[in-house]
């Protein structure tokens, strides 16, 4: 229940842990992290469908990662949210809500919520961005504003994608922002 | 009483000396005043619902380290919730009757909402169900600097408690939901060991 976090948190510089784990998408296949990585690299996004502060994001998170093909950037969207407790975090509501909003990526169960503790991912959203030789670059929110797209100053994570699509260093490695606690299984 | 609108123009616009410093004590001021107005029952009862639970004040965490620092306390507890957390929903009657059973021992509760400013009205009129008739706060200003300046330690989950002693450095730091048992703990800790030093972030 009470947590200490951020003292486990994935460290820049590090792997994607458990990345051969399967975990089944709304499309019915399992797949792993280490499958879905691009030539490029690899961005991991915890998200669900009830937190409103997911929502807030979730269509710059959508047009982020689908835009993520055509940069060689693989995508995966994880709910690590057990679905008792908000019964939206569900696996028909997740497909549901992968079609309505177009995304072209796959939106997986994280089964046993055993990959957000690997990263240490305490909240949704939460992006975490891994370049072409599997290192962490990026860690943390889509941009400084989740209430309003067109007052957001800091593009944090499309700024990090540009960045390892070109194959330069990201500036700011780690953002933080509020969001809905992980409900862990 | 000033509209949230006119409060953010007239104190949050980046002066955050003296102005800030009258506008916290007076909030602070205000948490005691409408403590002592407060006659709700001390037996682990639920609070009754509240007609005289104040607008949210918008604060920045510059505002809120004030409120953290004004001088009164034995123990500050801060706590960050949202309408839409359910967890953060749930703790909150606990955490209120910690706050009844715990302010004539130095007890002073910070509550600060995390919603938007739209959902102001809502998180207002969910406080007032639950019996809170002090003045609490609506988080204004950048994310990262807000947590940042609770803890460093703080992912930016919601809810997030933060228990300071009366001289304002913080001792406990926790993500999650709690019980009485648990805030009760806590600030009893703190009561009894004032001032020990703790580093704060």
């Amino acid at each position: 229940m009470l947590a200490a976090a951020a003292a486990t948190a994935l460290e820049i510089g590090e792997a994607a842990p458990m990345s051969s784990v399967k975990m089944k998408n709304v499309d019915g296949r399992e797949l792993s992290l280490a499958e879905s990585a691009g030539p490029n690299g690899l961005l991991v996004v915890f998200t669900c469908n009830h937190c409103p502060w997911a929502r807030a994001w979730e269509e710059r998170i959508v047009a982020l990662g689908n835009a993520c093909r055509g940069k060689g950037i693989g995508v995966v969207a994880v709910n690590s949210n057990d679905p008792s407790e908000y019964t939206e975090d569900g696996y028909e509501p997740m497909q549901a809500r992968a079609k309505e909003k177009g995304f072209e990526f796959p939106y997986v169960v994280d089964a046993t919520s055993g990959v957000a503790r690997a990263f240490g991912a305490t909240k949704t959203p939460e992006a975490y961005l891994f370049d072409a030789h599997g290192k962490l670059v990026y860690a943390g929110a889509v941009d400084d504003n989740a209430k309003d797209p067109g007052a957001v100053k800091a593009q944090y994570l499309k700024d990090a994608l540009d960045a390892v699509a070109g194959g330069r260093p990201v500036t700011i490695a780690r953002t933080k922002a509020l969001g809905c606690s992980i409900k862990f299984r | 009483m000033s509209s949230r609108r006119q409060r953010r123009g007239r104190w949050w616009n980046g002066y955050f000396g003296a102005a800030a410093a009258v506008v916290a004590l007076a909030g602070v001021g205000a948490v005691a005043g409408c403590r002592q107005r407060s006659a709700a029952p001390t037996n682990g009862t639920p609070s009754a619902p509240s007609t005289g639970t104040p607008e949210l004040q918008s604060a920045g965490v510059h505002d809120l380290l004030q409120l953290v620092r004004a001088p009164g306390a034995k123990a500050v507890v801060v706590n960050v919730w949202a309408t839409w957390c359910v967890p953060c929903r749930e703790e909150l009657p606990d955490l209120l009757r910690v706050e009844r059973d715990y302010r004539a021992r130095g007890l002073r509760l910070v509550l600060v909402s995390a919603d938007f400013d739209t959902s102001a009205d809502e998180a207002r009129a969910f406080l007032s169900r639950h019996g809170v008739d002090f003045q609490t706060y609506l988080k204004s200003g950048s994310d990262m600097e807000f947590i940042d300046g609770l803890s460093l330690k703080w992912s930016g989950a919601l809810p997030a408690t933060f228990v300071f002693d009366g001289a304002g450095t913080l001792r406990e730091f926790w993500e999650g939901k709690a019980t009485y048992e648990i805030f009760a703990a806590k600030v009893q800790a703190i009561i009894d060991a004032p001032a020990a030093g703790g580093t704060r972030g």
